[in-house]
């Protein structure tokens, strides 16, 4: 059988740029991408706010009060409408049975996965410099540059929206929905971290969300603290794992 | 050409793909007929490379459907459980599609306009209609222009006017020397589109020829049908082995 019939010329095989390009199509054509980019944006400009002017305080323990910078939670909160991007971009794959559609375009679950893999990563990394931006350059603004290193500087900050984007993005193609992994992540920071770290400080500070923080320079605490080329460490090695166990888990999966 | 040889599934205990083979000649419709759970629907996931095979082999044009070259030019399959994201605007789905495997983009518009979805092109796929939904499998399945289409019971959901014109959409297909291969368990629309027709009941092939053939010694494809079928029906079957007289 000839490979391309009449009708649509045959341009050569199908290169990994093509699935690429799809693959981006998919992200760009969801309406959640967009929801979700312009609910971070808001939420990291507002944020910066407070952050820069020292205006907002939160009750700390002891009756005393602290900047809004000393809570890297809060300011890192944005990130975690941010990580659904990839999380949706993964889990709709498995709404309607797009991934089986996906499998008949690329039987070649190696192919499909890296291809999917290369457009998170554009997608991430670019919306993550769009979203951060502002927030960042509003800050250096009204509270100066020293405010803003303290927030961890540009670079730090969108690689922190990189990687966690890229756990969840691991997370959700493993579960093969959208809400485990959003809930997880959110979990995990919110309920989990405080009972845990009363515990036992060195496995808390070993979570995505707090090594983030280390990383970032702003960890809750000295016993949540890690060095920040640890911190750094520890949230890439977090996104390797996920992502590698769900390309395993894709190899496998038949569709 | 479609070569299946003793190609098994299991799910857990269940046999629902039990040692079956045939092939599928370009040039004709062949109608793929079962009653339901007979098997129809793995048969053809199996083929496309879908689901994974406890044994048997599954080719198109002499290749598995993972090692072709231009999957989506060679063959376009409508398969159930496979279709867009309810949030995708049709004409979207079909652009990533397309982009996939290289195909001109003219051809979304081509496709759209083949089906009758033009007008509905921009709208998301979850205000689609039953029909308006398979019509957009349909001409998902059309896009790479292939040599083999693969079609899990299309007519389903479509008015008169769709199944018509699906039928002769199909006989058009063959007649230029391609292979179609379509489920069904609509006896008399089957009837009057195949040129051959498989039948599978509790997970076996239980007659595979022209429909003339099939239904020689019957009043019609239906009769022919319950006849072959009525002993093995695939729901509730015991492992697909259920002759007569096993219960
Ligand atoms: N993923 C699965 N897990 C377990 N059992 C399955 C699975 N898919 C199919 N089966 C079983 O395999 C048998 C054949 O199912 P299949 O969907 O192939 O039938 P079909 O001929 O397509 O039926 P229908 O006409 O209803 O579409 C059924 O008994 C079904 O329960
Ligand atoms: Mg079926």
């Amino acid at each position: 059988m000839t490979a391309a019939p009449t009708g649509v010329p045959d341009t050569g095989g199908i290169r990994l740029t093509d699935l690429v390009r799809a693959e981006l199509t998919k992200i760009r054509t969801l309406p959640a991408t967009w929801i979700v980019l312009a609910l971070t944006l808001a939420a990291d400009t507002l944020l910066a706010l407070p952050a820069a002017t020292d205006v907002v305080r939160i009750a700390g323990s002891g009756g005393r009060t602290a900047a809004i910078t000393q809570f890297g939670t809060v300011l890192l909160a944005p990130v975690y409408a941010f990580v659904a991007v990839p999380v949706f971009a993964a889990g709709g794959e498995y709404r309607g049975g797009q991934v089986r559609v996906s499998l008949l375009a690329a039987p070649d679950r190696n192919r499909f996965f890296l291809a999917k893999l290369l457009a998170v990563l554009g997608i991430l990394t670019v919306a993550a410099i769009l979203v951060v931006l502002p927030g960042h350059l509003t800050r250096r603004a009204l509270g100066g540059a020293d405010v803003a290193e303290a927030t961890g500087g540009l670079s730090a900050e969108v690689t922190a929206y990189l990687l966690l984007g890229l756990v969840a993005y691991g997370f959700a193609m493993l579960v093969r929905t959208v809400v485990t992994p959003l809930a997880v992540l959110v979990v995990l920071p919110v309920l989990v971290s405080p009972l845990l770290r009363g515990l036992s400080p060195e496995v808390t500070r070993l979570l995505p969300h707090e090594a983030t923080l280390s990383f970032l320079g702003m960890p809750e605490g000295p016993h949540l603290a890690l060095d920040r080329p640890v911190g750094l460490s520890v949230v890439v090695a977090w996104a390797v794992t996920f992502v590698g166990a769900a390309w395993a888990v894709t190899l496998r999966r038949d569709g | 050409m479609i070569e299946v040889a003793r190609l098994t599934k299991r799910y857990g205990r269940k046999l629902a793909v039990d040692d079956v083979g045939f092939t599928v000649r370009p040039g004709r419709v062949t109608g793929f007929l079962g009653p339901n759970g007979a098997g129809k629907s793995t048969t053809l996931r199996l083929l496309l490379g879908l689901d994974h095979p406890d044994g048997g082999t599954a080719l198109i044009g002499g290749r598995r459907y993972r090692d072709l070259r231009h999957p989506l030019r060679t063959v376009g399959a409508l398969l159930d459980g496979a279709g867009p994201v309810p949030e995708r605007r049709g004409v979207d789905h079909l652009a990533w599609i397309a982009q996939s495997n290289r195909i001109p983009r003219r051809r979304v518009r081509e496709v759209l306009d083949l089906v009758g979805l033009t007008g509905a092109a921009g709208q998301r796929v979850k205000g689609y209609s039953l029909g308006m939904g398979q019509r957009l499998g349909i001409a998902a399945a059309l896009l790479g222009d292939p040599e083999v289409l693969v079609l899990d019971e299309p007519v389903n959901g479509l008015d008169p006017d769709g199944i018509r014109w699906v039928r002769d959409l199909l006989r058009e297909y063959a007649a230029s020397g391609r292979t179609v291969l379509l489920s069904s368990h609509l006896m008399a629309e089957t009837a009057g589109t195949a040129d051959d027709a498989i039948v599978i009941a509790g997970g076996r092939i239980v007659a595979h020829g022209s429909l003339d053939d099939i239904s020689a010694g019957h009043e019609s494809l239906e009769s022919a049908f319950f006849a072959l079928t009525g002993d093995r029906r695939g729901l509730g079957g015991r492992g697909g082995r259920g002759g007569r007289g096993e219960w």
